[in-house]
């Protein structure tokens, strides 16, 4: 900074800098106007999205997924345990780090979109089944908190390997370690084709910013603060709605504008499974 | 909190260097020591310790507990301090919570020894009935009843006077339980077993202010010091723990002078501790 | 278990089982053993750094050491909370917290409780706290994973996320623990070592200016095992100061162009 040369640009630079910390919603209506966003995204594009699967050596399945610089860290930990509802057992367990009406709307999602089966996790009928701890903590937040949060949920499902047990002569549960898994084994696993859960159906979603007529899709978090109407569209796989939510705000959206957002989360939610296969698919050939 | 005036400050550090404390005492001279042993009569062991204005009771309450599944041929101790704001107004809410933390962490480096159990001033495995099965769980609570520096060294003696005033009943297993179950206990209200103590390591705090360091320091000296080094060492001469407060960092060579003065300093200390304890105990049998 | 009996110990244990799993190495005799990683006795963990790890924070970095992986992010100098009396220094407030999934057993990162302290205590010294009155700098270090020697892993983090944040300070802050096995010391030890360690000994220190900011010692320690322990460990603070600088000037460097 400082350089003479480069005082003048800097001071427009300073200039456009102060309207947006002044006059936010002005400095947004006018990219608005001309169909672009200050991060030079068109209105309907989402942030570049990434996922790493397996991030978590210490979890039995783990995820990272990243939509601009939102950051989440999804680790799914399995234990054995008597199934307290006939025959199986499932509890999705948020941290406080996570906002509590976020790890609501995922777990009402989770389950009701039927991605996992959970007659899967029974492990003996009616005596053992396996018990799945999901963490999710947020490194960096920076708006579309959900859609990260359901995007790395979902990958950590995927990247979930089931440990290997097997029964004892007491009639209890006992974890085979990986390394001895192929060396000769003195009981039979319960559980040696089970490893991997049929994910079926899987719900991907879209957070879309209304504001005017305009409809923003991933919002940033600067976005999210100053326009303040949101809707977040689920959908599966096969473009069915599991969940939609619009938690109030002032914009009242016409049904062609929830039209358009279910319209722009279809698109997404190709982009992401297409984004998950391929993670997918490059972890295999590792 | 110590609000002193700058004059006040000047007394102090002046005073610390030219080895005339402000109350007459020199650099490594402790202030008198009394110890009052079975203060508490609910407690297996208890004792009183009051090292000038700072004044510390200990208490060691002893229960069968079942020993932990990854460690089954020890007890368990846990040590617990408590900063109650009879001592000091400061003591009360976080700023006690804090202090009652620190200290009952310190506590624990200084008394319960590595992972492994070497280095430890209790031994746990004295502590098991039953291996894997019942062990007794110690509770050592620490109470500062008055707060004038050093509390540290304080309830370390405290402790150790606490333990070698504790009895532990006798207890008889009954025979002939097996597999997982939990075998019958018997236990005695005549026979104690006396614990061992001569491990148990003592705690010398070395409070550096300005240029030399203290023994002993009041909390007008606490205030006025950069960093302060307690070790515990036990009286073979082995270092048992150590920890650091204060801000200011130390120099490599100046902690390895601290921990040998301390070592030194320690001797004395130890056989000062174990005379006022035989003391306490024969004046309690007396009554 | 299907090892039992078998020759080769595990060296992975899954998870939680009533068995006591014996050391696979003999702390009290004069064999030689090896360290489950392959790494020598006076050998660190490859350690990795990287600032500007969360976009949000003034200032954060990352930090993986073996496997333990660690985040930490620095927010302020912003305003001190109402209750706080005015100072003319500024306030540090560190937290140190365990994500549920960072230990085999779920949860039992929640052990660690004095851990937020012993961070304060360790920057503290080596911030000029007089360069931001009135305010506060808040410090949260999450450990992703847990691997052994977080503590000094976190520190390390902790000081360059706050040279990232741009807080001055009199120089870093590096952390090194020694593990003592029997007669060996062992530095920078994995989880499963310090779970059988006689003792430890931690080290914060400012390198540059060779002045130690935290020691903690837990064990039984003769004069000669401590003196040795302390110079490995001020040794591998150095190198790890190096590490850790390049890291900065490579983000500096990142960001001119």
């Amino acid at each position: 900074m400082g350089l003479p040369d480069a005082s003048g640009d800097l001071s427009s630079e300073m200039e456009v800098d102060a309207f947006r910390r002044l006059f936010p919603l002005r400095y947004f209506e006018r990219h608005l106007s001309e169909s672009i966003r200050p991060d030079a995204r068109p209105l309907g594009r989402a942030r570049d999205t990434t996922l790493a699967l397996g991030a978590v050596a210490s979890a039995h399945g783990s995820a990272l997924a990243k939509i601009g610089s939102t950051t989440m860290l999804a680790a799914i930990k399995m234990e054995v345990m008597t199934p307290f509802n006939r025959v199986t057992g499932r509890r999705l367990h948020w941290p406080a780090e996570a906002a509590p009406v976020i790890s609501k709307q995922l777990s009402d999602t989770i389950s009701s979109s039927g991605m996992i089966n959970l007659k899967e996790l029974s492990l003996v009928s009616g005596k053992a089944a396996w018990m799945a701890y999901l963490d999710i903590y947020c490194l960096d937040a920076d708006g579309a908190l959900f859609d990260a949060a359901l995007l790395s949920a979902v990958a950590a499902f995927s990247h979930l390997q089931i440990p290997i047990v097997s029964l004892n002569d007491d009639g209890k549960i006992e974890l085979i370690s990986e390394e001895d898994d192929g060396a000769k084994l003195e009981v039979e696993p319960v559980n040696k084709e089970k490893r991997k859960l049929t994910l079926s159906s899987i719900p991907f979603s879209l957070t879309c910013i209304l504001h005017k007529n305009y409809i923003l899709a991933d919002p940033t978090a600067e976005e999210e603060s100053i326009m303040e109407t949101a809707v977040t569209v689920v959908l599966d796989s096969s473009s069915r709605l599991v969940s939609f939510y619009k938690p109030g705000g002032p914009v009242l959206a016409h049904t062609s504008a929830v039209q358009d957002c279910v319209a722009l989360t279809r698109q997404r939610v190709k982009e992401l499974q297409n984004i998950l296969d391929e993670t997918l698919s490059g972890m295999e050939i590792d | 909190m110590v609000g002193l005036s700058l004059g006040e400050k000047h007394f102090i550090q002046g005073g610390i260097d030219q080895n005339l404390r402000s109350d007459g005492r020199k650099r490594d001279t402790y202030r008198p020591i009394s110890v009052e042993t079975g203060v508490i009569p609910q407690a297996n062991g208890s004792a009183r310790i009051r090292i000038g204005a700072t004044e510390v009771i200990a208490s060691v309450k002893a229960e069968l507990g079942r020993p932990n599944a990854l460690q089954p041929d020890k007890g368990k101790v846990s040590i617990f301090v408590d900063c109650s704001p009879v001592a000091e107004p400061m003591f009360e809410g976080r700023g006690g919570e804090e202090l009652s933390t620190e200290l009952s962490v310190a506590l624990q480096r200084c008394l319960l020894g590595g992972k492994s159990g070497a280095g430890a001033g209790i031994d746990l495995s004295s502590l098991i009935v039953a291996e894997g099965k019942i062990c007794w769980d110690l509770y050592i609570d620490g109470l500062v009843i008055s707060s004038d520096g050093n509390l540290l060294d304080a309830l370390g003696a405290a402790i150790k006077a606490a333990l070698s005033n504790t009895g532990i009943p006798r207890v008889q297993v009954a025979a002939g339980a097996s597999g997982d179950e939990q075998p019958e206990v018997d236990i005695s209200d005549e026979e104690f077993m006396q614990f061992d103590t001569s491990g148990v390591p003592v705690i010398v705090t070395l409070t550096k202010v300005g240029r030399h360091y203290i023994v002993d320091a009041t909390s007008e000296e606490e205030s006025q010091m950069s960093s302060a080094l307690s070790v515990s060492i036990n009286r073979k001469g082995h270092i048992c723990g150590l920890s650091k407060r204060g801000s200011a960092g130390l120099d490599p060579s100046v902690i390895s002078d601290m921990i040998s003065v301390a070592r030194h300093i320690s001797e004395q200390l130890i056989n000062k501790l174990d005379s006022e304890i035989s003391a306490a105990e024969a004046d309690e049998d007396e009554m | 278990m299907a090892s039992k009996g078998g020759a080769a110990p595990s060296t992975y244990t899954h998870a939680p089982t009533n068995k006591t799993r014996r050391p696979p190495f003999f702390p009290d005799s004069d064999v030689d053993w090896l360290r489950s990683d392959g790494r020598g006795f006076h050998q660190c963990r490859p350690a990795f750094f990287r600032t500007g790890a969360v976009n949000s924070a003034a200032g954060s970095a990352y930090a993986e050491s073996g496997k333990t992986k660690v985040i930490v992010s620095v927010f302020g100098p912003k305003e001190s909370k109402k209750a706080m009396m005015y100072s003319d220094t500024g306030r540090l407030n560190c937290n140190v917290s365990y994500t549920t999934f960072a230990t085999t057993v779920r949860g039992h990162g929640s052990e660690n409780k004095e851990f937020s302290t012993m961070l304060h205590k360790a920057l503290e010294g080596a911030i000029v706290l007089e360069s931001f009155p009135k305010t506060t700098v808040d410090v949260f270090a999450l450990v992703l994973e847990s691997g052994g020697s977080d503590l000094p892993v976190v520190i390390s983090c902790a000081s360059l996320a706050l040279a990232d944040a741009g807080i001055t300070m009199y120089d870093l802050v590096a952390g090194a623990s020694v593990s003592c096995l029997g007669r060996n010391l062992i530095i920078d030890p994995i989880s499963e070592e310090e779970s059988f360690q006689d003792g430890s000994l931690m080290i914060t220190c400012m390198p540059c200016h060779y002045e130690v900011t935290q020691l903690t010692i837990t064990g039984k320690w003769s004069t000669a095992n401590l003196n040795e322990a302390m110079q490995l460990c001020l040794d591998a603070c150095s190198k790890l100061a190096k590490i850790m600088r390049s890291c900065l000037k490579e983000a500096a460097s990142a960001s001119k162009d």
